[in-house]
């Protein structure tokens, strides 16, 4: 898994790239949460090129979720391939955060 | 480890894997199973669906089962054939009542961080039944 991660207007946009699985799940945690600690709390998540999410990647993204907005910013989640739209469904954390078709339309809600 | 081996059938042999508690070791097996999928020309959802079940049938039994001591063992069985997959996990802790989990799509547990492992099992896998101790999951997923 590779993360990149890029500002647009005063949002941290995060594009998760290859399988979040278990052995990833750590440096997804460390990522976030530094980015979280570092004082930006309006992140997008950029699901394009996520290929697996396993529970432990989905509760590192519920942490950062709960740290953003215990700070009033936002974990928003974008462009979700099947499978990952399928796992955000089956678990109903679809109802927990906001999913959006693509970066911009999450952007454009911010 | 008191797990015995289970039995061949029409199905045929099982490949037997065990390694040391560390989710390092994960990824081998995943690979070995997957390959094995691939050559036998599953699609990608069931790919999918194998991949995520055996992955936290794995890391439960790591966590849960071993609370991730090095000096304990995670064994796996699995075959497959070109109508369905099977797979048996087996840990060395004391087990668990897998009916005492709570329900992680409850709306009062949708922000808790653990919990969904077994759900998405059940919910990607045809089958999932444990053991009467708890520290033994068996998974079948037809094609």
């Amino acid at each position: 898994m590779k993360i990149e991660t890029r500002t647009e207007f005063d949002c941290q946009i995060i594009a998760i790239r290859g399988s979040a699985d278990v052995n990833a799940s750590a440096f997804l945690r460390e990522a976030l949460l530094a980015i979280i600690e570092g004082g930006m709390t309006r992140l997008i998540c950029d699901l394009t090129e996520t290929d697996f999410i396993g529970s432990d990647a989905l509760g590192v993204l519920i942490t950062a979720y709960l740290k953003a907005t215990g700070r009033n910013g936002f974990v928003k989640l974008a462009n979700p391939q099947s499978h990952l739209t399928e796992v955000l469904e089956t678990t109903r954390l679809n109802r927990l955060f906001d999913v959006y078709p693509d970066v911009s339309s999450a952007l454009a809600s911010a | 480890m008191t797990s015995n081996p289970p039995k061949t059938d029409d199905m045929g042999a099982w490949t037997e894997r065990v390694f040391p508690t560390s989710l390092a070791e994960i990824r081998g097996t995943e690979r070995d199973v997957l390959t094995r999928l691939r050559e036998l020309a599953y699609d990608e959802d069931h790919l999918f669906a194998v991949r995520l079940s055996l992955e936290e049938a794995l890391v439960n039994a790591m966590r849960h089962g071993n609370h991730f001591d090095p000096n304990r063992s995670v064994r796996v069985w699995y075959r497959i054939s070109p109508d369905r997959v099977e797979i048996r996990v087996a840990d060395e802790g004391t087990g668990f009542d897998p009916g005492g989990v709570p329900d992680p799509t409850a709306d009062e547990n949708l922000d808790k961080p653990c919990g969904r492992g077994i759900m998405l099992m059940r919910c990607y896998m045809d089958k999932v039944e444990f053991s009467p101790r708890g520290n033994e999951v068996f998974m079948v997923k037809h094609r």
